[in-house]
């Protein structure tokens, strides 16, 4: 079905987290094997406290998971790494750091010099459209803007797996859509391998090469899909007879996830 | 773009206003001390005009006051201060910071810090003199005492107070724990310390003023407060109004300075 190189960038192995301890403690992750394919773009969808970011916190580093294991290129993950670059919904930008600045972190981090760090920088920021806001400090910007100043900056270290946790999720529909389109572009140029995740299924089928559903709390796979709109330039391919009939699909797998998870927030 | 526009009209409205209660207050200073109606109403020995006062001010600044030139007295206080501020400022900050940073740091500074912090500093004052004597250690001491638990909180707070997910960006960027420090967590935390900065400038003049009312020979307050022994009111008026402008400088300076080195406080990006 897919066109795109199968081997495991990343893997998941049986890897659970349940939070807390005693009587309280939650359990956010059931044990759950899954790849993440080289160059591919997987979107994972799912019900509010599915355990998505969970997981995704757990590939970069942030969290250990309770269970199992994460491999990428077959090494066990230990901690953050700058092979992995991360891109949040909100509240991630160095705020005392002008757009410049904050995109050439990375390369600085990583040890390149103050030259070659601010050439990087100026790249990155050219490709997601903010030459002219290179010198201005992220309050000036709208909140499109910011996370393209989030997306630049964790490009500018070159990552091999970009990590992006509703990146989208705090923008106006406008905004988002054009985003989307140049998210789409991007990856088309860098095919970096992408762990997306979004609660919209919408964006999971126009982005994704392969869309994980997962189920409310304890987060399971419930479903896996292999949409082929990613490699389209066309924005109206949303409007597409197969398009519409997955995210049918989709949002049917969705609504019997989001009954559960309102009927375990009721049971509380 | 209107929303800045109203805010600065909003901010032009505020300082007309400022002006205007500023010169309603001299106003009524002028017509309870006037002597335009018959005599004024409230006596020149409690309550000297604001023509005496300024004329009080000029022989002052012509003759000083007990031998030394108001600038001394003024140059004096000053230096006490400054001196206090400077040396808790670059011990209890970066203390602070450490607390934050350090767990084990925190339980063992943090009882002591925490124990003192409500006891009113000018209490000691009588402890200080006996230990230091009446000369400048006691007065900087007790203005150290009363800053140091307010600039090492602040500084810790700050510091636990960073966004978790600047931390988590900064550690994906492949940052070391130093650069974290330095280029994260130190610029984040520049907002609260400045906030403690300022609350601990108005703090220290109260205190400077306090340690100059006893034993001294030199130094605004305590013109003032000799002054006050002789019942020279325009003297002691010339004091109240230095210190009180002294105490709003300082924090005219504190905040410009604020305004150019976290001029993103505040600002969520």
């Amino acid at each position: 079905m897919t066109v795109l190189a199968s081997t495991a960038k990343a893997r998941f192995e049986g890897v659970s987290k349940r939070f807390g301890s005693g009587d309280d403690a939650v359990q956010a992750l059931e044990p759950l094997t899954l790849d993440l394919a080289e160059n591919a773009f997987l979107c994972l969808v799912g019900p509010s406290g599915c355990g998505k970011s969970t997981l995704l916190n757990i590939l970069a580093g942030f969290e250990t998971p309770t269970t199992g294991r994460v491999l990428m290129d077959g090494v066990p993950v230990t901690g953050p790494d700058p092979k992995r670059g991360v891109v949040f919904q909100q509240g991630a930008l160095f705020t005392w750091m002008n757009v410049a600045e904050n995109v050439a972190f990375g390369p600085r981090a990583t040890g390149k010099s103050a030259a070659e760090a601010a050439r990087i920088a100026t790249h990155y920021i050219e490709m997601v459209g903010l030459t002219t806001f290179a010198r201005r400090y992220p309050y000036e910007l709208s909140g499109g803007m910011q996370q393209r100043v989030g997306i630049a900056r964790a490009l500018a270290n070159d990552p091999e797996i970009l990590l992006m946790d509703e990146p989208f999720a705090a923008l106006d529909a406008q905004t988002r859509e054009l985003l989307q389109e140049e998210i789409k572009r991007i990856w088309q140029e860098t095919r970096k391998t992408v762990l997306w995740i979004t609660h919209s299924i919408e964006e999971a089928l126009f982005l994704a090469t392969e869309v994980v559903v997962m189920s409310a709390r304890p987060g399971r796979i419930k479903a896996r899909l292999l949409p082929q709109f990613a490699l389209s330039a066309d924005p109206a391919v949303v409007t597409s007879a197969e398009f519409v009939r997955m995210k049918a699909d989709i949002f049917g797998l969705l609504r019997e996830e989001a009954l559960a998870a309102q009927k375990q927030e009721q049971a509380r | 773009m209107s929303a800045v526009n109203s805010t600065k009209a909003a901010a032009r409205r505020s300082r007309w206003l400022n002006l205007g209660s500023f010169l309603a207050l001299l106003a009524i200073w002028f017509l309870l001390t006037t002597s335009l109606f018959g005599g004024p109403l409230v006596k020149p020995l409690f309550l000297p005009s604001p023509v005496a006062v300024a004329d009080t001010f000029l022989t002052l600044v012509k003759n000083g006051y007990q031998g030394k030139s108001l600038a001394y007295h003024v140059g004096i206080s000053l230096f006490r201060f400054g001196l206090a501020f400077v040396l808790t400022l670059i011990v209890a900050v970066p203390l602070g910071l450490w607390m934050g940073m350090n767990e084990s740091v925190k339980a063992v500074l943090d009882p002591p810090i925490e124990i003192t912090r409500p006891m009113p500093k000018l209490a000691l004052l009588p402890l200080l003199i006996i230990w230091f004597g009446i000369g400048e250690v006691s007065k900087i001491v007790i203005i150290a005492l009363a800053l140091f638990p307010i600039l090492s909180i602040s500084a810790m707070q700050a510091v636990r107070g960073v966004g978790q997910r600047k931390i988590q960006a900064a550690l994906a960027l492949g940052a070391s724990r130093t650069t974290i420090f330095r280029r994260v967590i130190f610029p984040a935390s520049l907002p609260g310390i400045f906030t403690s900065i300022r609350v601990s400038i108005g703090l220290g003049v109260t205190m400077l003023v306090g340690a100059e009312l006893i034993a001294t020979t030199a130094g605004i307050a305590f013109m003032a407060m000799s002054a006050s022994d002789f019942l020279l009111t325009n003297v002691v008026i010339v004091g109240v109004l230095i210190m009180a402008l002294i105490g709003y400088l300082l924090d005219l300076v504190a905040r410009a300075v604020e305004n150019r080195v976290v001029h993103w406080g505040g600002k969520e990006g």
